[in-house]
């Protein structure tokens, strides 16, 4: 159960992949602790693959999981390391 | 000869955000006043707005530094209006720091180190050009989104944030960094030029923030006069060091500092220059290094050339 006053601060937030041959894909991140099955992400008629997330304030690093392999967001506002020092993406949440 | 105004910091504890790791380090912002005063201060009120609401905020903000070059403020002699601003303003918001530079990553080098100095462990040092079109509205987007680079460092742990602009393919800026900069950079530190690539299409970005412990070491090693952006982020690929990138809009510069062909011609020139010595440094110590470094001069003469010959074709 979140908080109400948490609640306040999220916000919805859309990740779009456009990997349509892919069989599978999820998004990883800080915010749901980079775990693969946390948030799937399903195929729309285009065979883009969506999926809305609430996160909070701040600076968020995350990244597809496309067939099982890490990949960046390239429509993202910007790049950085995990605490694994791979290359993820990053999202501002304001 | 130096000066600088030195107000009293009252450090009071820090509130990180909910489930955020808790903020450690206060944020050094740091002005570089446009060397050539522009005739219309539109864009430098938009920046100082900016400037007074990070002055406003103690408990995360350091008090801002603005650097002036002397040669600047020597030309102004008599100018009312840029007096005005001088003591009205930029006084008022910041702590200016008179300084007589060689160039423009001199006055970086005086206004990073006074934020060294004046910061610790934990804290990050944000440089701040002047010499945009902030009073624009695209100029004011970017303004409203240049706070993201110290709080990626602070909140995401890293150690340098380069923010990146976008412009059109025309822009000197961008041709300067297509056919020269990273045609240099991939003759002399192929790998790490890979690497830097990975993150940013610029690398002589002027908008930035890094950590303190890292400002400190390339403070310490030996200081170009130019190109500083560069030699930071082949230090930080050197090193390992965690390196972010952050869209801050488009934006283009203003008029009165738009490179001519002399300039890009210079700036090629000199990005030349500085990784040449940065390669020597590092492989003097190996006993074929001369050998080596004939063969990169030698390539890297016939890339400079390319160059000059492409951008006199396109901005000559």
């Amino acid at each position: 159960m979140v908080p109400i006053k948490q609640l306040k601060t999220l916000r919805a937030i859309h990740f779009i992949c456009p990997a349509t041959q892919a069989v599978k894909v999820s998004v990883v991140g800080d915010f749901n602790a980079w775990n693969p099955s946390a948030h799937p992400l399903r195929q729309g008629p285009d065979k883009v693959w969506i999926t809305t997330v609430e996160l909070k304030h701040g600076h968020h690093r995350y990244a597809f999981l496309v067939d099982g392999v890490l990949t960046l967001d390239a429509r993202a506002q910007g790049i950085t390391r995990n605490d694994q020092n791979e290359r993820v993406s990053l999202m501002p949440v304001s | 000869m130096k000066k600088a105004t030195v107000r009293t910091l009252v450090k009071r504890p820090v509130a990180g955000p909910v489930d955020l790791p808790a903020r450690q380090g206060r944020i050094h912002p740091v002005v570089i006043y446009p060397f050539r005063n522009p005739e219309d201060y539109s864009n430098l009120e938009q920046l100082y707005r900016l400037v007074a609401r990070l002055d406003a905020e103690p408990c995360k903000y350091a008090r801002p530094i603005t650097v002036v070059d002397r040669k600047t403020h020597a030309s102004m002699v008599g100018n009312a209006v840029y007096h005005a601003f001088r003591t009205g303003t930029v006084a008022v918001h910041s702590d200016i720091l008179d300084a007589w530079c060689v160039d423009t990553c001199q006055m970086w080098y005086s206004g990073l180190g006074l934020a060294y100095e004046k910061g610790g462990p934990g804290d990050v040092c944000w440089l701040i050009p002047g010499d945009f079109n902030y009073g624009s509205s695209t100029g004011q987007e970017v303004l409203s989104r240049l706070h993201d680079l110290p709080e990626i460092i602070l909140e995401l742990n890293q150690d340098v944030c380069i923010g990146e602009i976008a412009t059109d393919h025309g822009n000197s800026k961008q041709l300067i960094d297509t056919y020269g900069t990273f045609a240099l950079l991939y003759n002399w530190f192929p790998s790490e030029a890979q690497e830097i690539r990975q993150y940013t299409e610029r690398p002589r970005s002027e908008f930035f923030a890094i950590r303190h412990e890292f400002l400190g070491e390339v403070l310490r090693q030996r200081w170009f006069a130019y190109e500083q952006t560069v030699v930071t982020l082949l230090s930080a690929v050197f090193a390992d060091k965690r390196i972010s990138r952050f869209f801050v809009g488009h934006i283009s510069d203003l008029l009165e500092g738009r490179e001519s062909l002399t300039s890009a011609l210079q700036q090629v020139e000199r990005t030349e220059r500085v990784l040449k010595t940065l390669w020597r440094e590092r492989n003097q110590s190996s006993p074929d290094w001369l050998a080596r470094y004939r063969v990169l001069e030698s390539q890297s003469e016939e890339i400079r050339r390319t160059a000059l010959t492409i951008l006199q074709n396109l901005l000559g």
